[in-house]
């Protein structure tokens, strides 16, 4: 028998199953991965250098681009990582709209991952039914902050306005209606003959894998390590508020996408705590002078955040100027992005690379940063 | 372990020349070290907890010509964030993979490379390219290296002679 030679493929930066313009080369063998090597760098924007020649106040509207379907995770971990720098106190109710804040955004986020997974298993009714419902947070987001997507609202201080009791009870309605649309979507999706043949034991990831490579969030959860951040190294008023986090024992895709729906459930409880229990009082601390002549003091500091990825986090250091120093921002997705395509995907059939990729939230603005 | 624990800890079993521990927030503390003692003082961390690498990363402190650089360790069990620290050499930066204690480690170096110019050695993925496709100029998070004067040299100048007056006149 003649030798079988092992044939190069792309996937992506096109693709149904990519996020973001990312691609990875593969070598299979018939159908089976034999190599693979993720190619970054079609989505670099240089942020890291161009936040050095930007203002500290300037770089809000900079910083919340690196990550497209979540942003406020970066105003959160930007604006604390300044404050510890600093040494600034946000008021407690500042604190506890950031909650507020990053917990929607994280409903937002796992629905459009949760009907994402359409993409790459062929179900197209997901994703359609999904944005419709996210699309009601987005709402909500412009009724407090003015933007859909890219809010700027969590500034170096706390909060850029206060939230009215008005838009708390439109956030209370649209919660009940999440809440009682999802029983549809475990119908629509999670029990949906393609996604059960499709997603159950593929793309498993081990305990060992996940811990040796780094991998922290969902990916992670899924093994059955309880790890988070927000339980972990409690940062705002996470330690004030009551939440589960949801963990399985054997991480396949079926069973990530599982974790995103029972997350969903957890976040709609603590921003309804949020929302009983927030103080009243002023949401802004001052600066002092004038913010674009603002100093930092000099030093530096690494915050560490729970997105929906896993630890997000920024390090940054002032030399005392108007300009941060050096910025570094940790992107939830970078080891399994990287190492993880390298060492994980040898071994799955050519067809489930796009279900690998989607499930362990594989997102390529943060490696292309 | 709370922080004064695990600075008793290091104190005790790594033997480092000089250098400092400094808790700088709340369960986050900070390491300087010698180049020499730092593989030491990781692998000691690694084996007491610290089972997550959650990045590395490099400062060009050009003024004093060095590079600095942080490796930033997470311990779930003992709920503490560490940044430990070195300084080495801008000249003729090198230092030693830690590829081998973590291996995420690995394109964190790659990318430490390819921005700053930086050698590690032991690790395979130095002389590949990971984000910078044909980069033909020096390493651009250094701190010499200008962007307006990298994109003047490399793409034309285009002058747009649009004026508003011109759109008020008519």
């Amino acid at each position: 028998m003649g030798e079988i030679k092992a044939l190069q493929l792309f996937h992506g930066p096109n693709h149904p199953g990519m996020h973001g313009n990312f691609s990875v080369h593969i070598k299979v063998d018939g159908d089976i991965v034999v190599e693979a090597e993720a190619n970054p760098g079609m989505l670099h924007r240089g942020f890291e250098k161009l936040m050095e020649r930007r203002n500290w106040m300037q770089n809000i509207a900079l910083i919340l681009r690196v990550c497209v379907v979540e942003p406020d995770i970066n105003e959160a971990a930007y604006s604390m990582a300044v404050e510890t720098i600093e040494g600034m106190d946000v008021p407690e109710r500042a604190q506890w709209i950031r909650v507020m804040i990053l917990e929607m955004a994280r409903i937002a986020n796992h629905l459009m991952s949760l009907g994402g997974i359409g993409g790459p298993t062929g179900l197209y009714t997901g994703p359609n039914w999904a944005l419709v419902d996210r699309d009601l947070i987005l709402d909500i987001f412009e009724k407090i902050t003015g933007a859909r997507v890219y809010h700027m609202y969590i500034v170096p201080g706390g909060v850029r306005q206060d939230v009215t009791d008005e838009i708390l009870k439109d956030l209370e309605k649209v919660l009940d209606d999440i809440e009682k649309r999802l029983p549809e979507y475990r119908e629509l999706i999670l029990e949906h003959p393609i996604i059960q043949k499709r997603t159950k034991n593929i793309a498993v990831l081990t305990r060992d894998q996940a811990l040796s490579w780094g991998v922290t969030g969902i990916a992670l959860r899924a093994t059955g390590v309880d790890y988070d951040v927000r339980k972990y190294d409690p940062y705002l008023v996470y330690d004030k508020v009551e939440f589960d986090v949801p963990t399985v024992d054997f991480s396949d895709a079926y069973n990530r996408l599982w974790l995103k729906y029972q997350e969903i459930y957890q976040s709609i409880r603590i921003i309804r705590q949020v929302i009983e229990k927030m103080p009243s009082g002023k949401v802004r601390e001052k600066l002092p002078g004038n913010a674009l002549k603002w100093r930092v003091k000099k030093g530096d500091a690494y915050v560490k955040l729970e997105s929906a990825r896993g630890e997000f986090g920024y390090y940054m250091v002032s030399d005392g100027g108007t300009k941060p120093y050096r910025v570094f921002v940790r992107g939830a997705s970078y080891p399994q992005g990287l190492l993880g395509i390298e060492k994980g995907l040898p071994g799955t059939r050519l067809e489930d690379v796009a279900i690998w990729l989607d499930t362990m939230g594989v997102c390529a603005p943060e490696i292309d940063r | 372990m709370k922080e004064q624990e695990l600075i008793d800890l290091i104190e005790k079993h790594v033997k480092y020349e000089e250098g400092s521990i400094e808790v700088y927030a709340p369960r986050k503390l900070k390491f300087i070290l010698k180049k020499d003692d730092l593989v030491d003082t990781l692998l000691f961390l690694k084996r007491n907890g610290f089972v997550q690498l959650s990045f590395i990363t490099c400062v060009d402190w050009i003024k004093d010509n060095k590079f600095e650089l942080v490796y930033g360790l997470v311990s779930w069990e003992h709920k503490l964030t560490v940044l430990v620290k070195t300084f080495i050499d801008r000249d003729n930066p090198k230092m030693i993979s830690i590829m081998d204690i973590w291996p995420t480690a690995k394109y964190y170096e790659q990318e430490i490379n390819e921005f700053f110019g930086v050698y590690f050695e032991g690790n395979p993925n130095m002389s590949k390219e990971l984000i910078l496709e044909n980069w033909d100029s020096m390493p651009p998070l250094r701190k010499d290296f200008d962007p307006q004067s990298y994109s003047n040299e490399k793409f034309e100048i285009r002058i747009y002679d649009y004026k508003m007056e011109d759109k008020k006149k008519k």
